[in-house]
């Protein structure tokens, strides 16, 4: 058959094809349109399932629905968190805003402090570092918001009567609160997104507004957790008789103080951590050399504010003390005194951590090598101290241990294990620290006044007095009753901030004009010494994880001691393991968390992203020549 | 091969943090449940009260965190041992049980020469221990040196507002009955 058959023949059965499809739809549409509608089977109403299950199942649900109907609304003392449990839930949400909320209180502290530095100096060097040190700011802002939210939504949610019972007392502080809280959001991006924009002085003020209202803040927030350990201005049943002893109750002030220089060491070690993280990765001589200073002047910054940080505490456990003898006792020589022997290894490790750094930083001096010979003298003695500082009192024994000790005390070492001991012991261990640094600011130089020797003879002078009376008093306190002994850490404590500032203020005369032996080759040091930069970031950080929850821990079975008790499943205090478990987590999910703010922080630095043409196949040619158009 | 600094930065995070919460697992692990109300009848002998005192000592009532049975040395708060002798004529005019309620309801009324005024009243939050509580713990100070006089019925200052009994005085009356059956 040829093509002109073949198309002869499709002509004559398209139309016949098309006839028939057309008839086969008329009939499928007559056919369905003829169909009778008819209702879906149901069973007559005469034949409804009416047996007496059925009919049980029915009242059943009516009078359940009228049960619900009837239910009246009730307040519940406590809801459950999934998994960890509400108070595990709570905690690590208040760690982890506190974390970050000292951090961000901190920061603006020392950054307000170098900026004003650098413009009284005019270095360039100072702005920039203060700059830097604010870039962290703004995420970590965020952050802390975050968790401040969460904490709140959660307490309202897991302890709703404890929560309003703190409203109760409280609602006049919270509006002013959330005030200061838009100011410092108004501050700290004015500050940050200004910087070079205003005056220096505009700027300046700034950064004084953005610390104001950030101490404000922490004020406020204060008192309410203070007001949980040691209540005041409220009846024994908890009704308020007066707003303003409530918030100035006996533990207020000594945490803000306590808190203020905790967090500038915690912000410290954190800004000097991110240095260490910036200089492990730097490519270039000049980024080491910068992020070398900057971990430098963070852990200045760090070491600075921990050296009366025991201080502070000593002023706070005393205040404890005169709230309540039974809370001073429960922490330290009740459920919590263990807990001293883990803050004794932590602060151990700070100390030598830090005095670690410092030795490794002469070696950027030139002309360093005179002081290095005291190193060896100033490790002995910082790990004599720390020794002295962990032994405790009593000792895990067997039972035939114990009799052949003559009880839980070592008949030796349990003479270390004693508050004149271990006051003692801390005490010459910041000494000792201060003459570490004191040494480090001395190298590469050499003091040109008339009267070096003699005041170099003063300085160690008072040195060797100071570190003879501490000793001293450590000594008489094993001879004399309770209530002396007690008082004998005020005079400890007083002459050794007393030697700090008199050697400083004589060794600022002495070294004014100096010689200078040698420059300083920032950027010239070993990477160890970053990784120790970071060790002390950690140490600091678990450091006030653990104080966090002594402080939280201490009430007990108490909300608010003495006053609201604590009823719900988690009102046991818990073992020291399971809460060093909590602590360990929390500071890891902080370190992976300001990891990410670190890294937000570097896109700052980061080259703008040029988008690249596209080269496809053997269209390549075109593409580019219509890119260089475009271009 | 070169470890990336990130990760030696992220391992020494997690190594740092692991080792404290290692030396955390080493020292004591004590639970403190909080403390529950001993539910006393008035047919208990003075034995068990001493005995139901000595727990309340040890725990509800946190005595023993600070006070020692049987130490000498640089003490911080007084030991106990032989306190049965020393109540019976400590304060001109209070019997050994005025005393001890003295010193647990109202401690700072007296202060033993040499210690800080530190001790709580015991009656009232956080310790809060009930009148009958208190009635045990003041029968096992009593075996300390002495012998156990109070039942749960005894009155004293403290429980009935009556006035202190003079030094010397007996507690209570010599019980007519089996002991802790006193009317």
């Amino acid at each position: 058959m040829n093509g002109a058959s073949n198309r002869k023949l499709l002509i004559v059965l398209g139309p016949v094809t098309g006839i028939v499809m057309f008839i086969a739809v008329i009939w499928m549409a007559s056919a369905l349109v003829k169909r009778e509608y008819r209702e879906p089977y149901r069973a007559p109403a005469a034949t409804v399932d009416q047996t007496p299950r059925a009919a049980g199942e029915a009242d059943e649900a009516a009078n359940a629905a009228k049960v619900a109907q009837d239910t009246p609304y009730k307040e519940v003392d406590y809801r459950a968190f999934p998994l960890v449990g509400s108070r595990v839930a709570i905690w690590m949400a208040a760690q982890l805003h506190l974390l970050f909320a000292a951090f961000v209180l901190a920061v603006p502290i020392f950054a307000f402090i170098v900026e004003a530095i650098g413009y009284k100096t005019g270095d360039e060097r100072y702005d920039r570092l203060a700059h830097e040190f604010t870039k962290l700011l703004s995420v970590s802002f965020s952050i802390t918001a975050t968790f401040g939210a969460a904490l709140t939504f959660m307490l309202i949610i897991l302890y709703p009567k404890f929560t309003n019972y703190l409203m109760s007392v409280f609602s006049p502080t919270f509006l002013p609160y959330v005030l200061l809280f838009f100011a410092e959001a108004f501050f700290l991006y004015t500050y940050y997104y200004g910087w070079g924009k205003f005056h220096p002085l505009v700027h300046l003020g700034l950064g004084l507004g953005l610390n104001l209202v950030g101490t404000g803040i922490m004020l406020i927030a204060n008192s309410w957790l203070t007001f949980m350990m040691s209540p005041k201005g409220v009846s024994t049943s908890g009704a308020l008789l007066s707003l303003t002893d409530a918030i100035y109750n006996y533990t207020w002030m000594p945490i803000n103080v306590h808190r203020v220089i905790a967090n500038v060491a915690f912000g410290g070690s954190i800004a000097a951590a991110y240095a260490a993280f910036k200089f492990l990765h730097a490519t270039t001589d000049e980024e080491r050399a910068h992020y070398d200073w900057m971990g430098y002047i963070g852990n200045m910054v760090a070491i600075s504010a921990f050296l009366p940080l025991p201080f502070a505490g000593y002023w706070l456990a005393k205040e404890i003390y005169a709230y309540s003898q039974t809370l001073g006792l429960t922490m330290m020589g009740g459920a919590f005194s263990w807990l001293f022997i883990i803050q004794a290894v932590l602060i151990g490790n700070l100390f030598l951590g830090a005095n670690y750094y410092l030795w490794l930083g002469m070696g950027r001096v030139e002309g360093a090598q005179p002081f290095q010979k005291f190193v060896k003298y100033l490790l002995a003695a910082i790990v004599l101290c720390f020794m002295v500082w962990a032994t405790p009192r009593s000792i895990i024994a067997t039972v035939s241990e114990i009799r052949a000790m003559g009880g839980s005390s070592h008949p030796v070492l349990g003479f270390l294990g004693v508050m004149s001991a271990k006051n003692t012991a801390v005490n010459i261990l910041i000494l000792t620290t201060f003459m570490s640094f004191m040494l480090y600011r001395r190298t590469g130089k050499i003091t040109t006044v008339a009267w070096a020797k003699m005041g170099h003879a003063v300085q160690l002078t008072i040195f060797g007095l100071v570190a003879i009376f501490v000793i001293f008093l450590g000594v008489y306190g094993y001879f004399v009753e309770a209530t002396v002994r007690i008082k004998l850490s005020v005079p400890q404590v007083l002459s050794v901030l007393t030697a700090m500032v008199s050697i400083t203020v004589i060794d600022i005369f002495l070294y004014r004009a100096p010689k200078k032996t040698g420059e300083v080759r920032w950027g010239r040091i070993p990477a160890i010494s970053q990784y120790v930069l970071i060790f002390i970031a950690v140490t600091f950080t678990w450091l006030m994880g653990l104080m966090g929850y002594v402080r939280s821990g201490l009430r007990q079975h108490w909300h608010v001691y003495g006053i609201i008790r604590d009823n719900s499943v988690d009102a046991f205090t818990p073992t020291l393991g399971f809460a060093t478990k909590v602590v360990s987590v929390t500071v890891l999910l902080f370190f992976v968390l300001i990891g990410g703010v670190f890294w937000i922080a570097s896109l700052h630095d980061r080259p703008d992203f040029v988008r690249k043409p596209r080269l496809r196949g053997t269209t390549a040619g075109a593409h580019a020549a219509e890119a260089d158009e475009l271009v | 091969m070169r470890i990336p600094h990130s990760v030696r930065i992220a391992g020494l995070v997690l190594a740092t943090t692991l080792f404290y919460g290692y030396v955390g697992q080493l020292v004591p692990q004590k639970e403190v449940q909080p403390p529950q109300a001993t539910t006393l009848t008035g047919d208990i002998s003075q034995a068990e009260m001493a005995k139901i005192g000595r727990q309340i000592m040890d725990g509800k009532g946190l005595c023993l965190t600070c006070h020692t049975i049987g130490k000498t040395g640089a003490l911080r708060f007084p030991d106990l041992a032989g306190v049965a002798v020393r109540a019976k004529t400590r304060v001109p005019g209070l019997n050994d049980v005025e005393y001890f309620a003295q010193s647990l309801y109202e401690p700072t009324a007296y202060i033993v020469p040499g210690f800080p005024p530190a001790m709580p009243p015991i009656n009232k939050p956080p310790i809060g221990l009930t009148d009958q509580e208190i009635l045990c713990v003041i029968a096992y100070l009593q075996t300390l040196g002495g012998t156990t006089t109070v039942t749960l019925q005894t009155k004293h200052h403290y429980n009935s507002g009556a006035a202190a009994a003079p030094a010397g005085a007996p507690a209570t009356p010599p019980p007519a009955g089996p002991p802790g059956k006193q009317p």
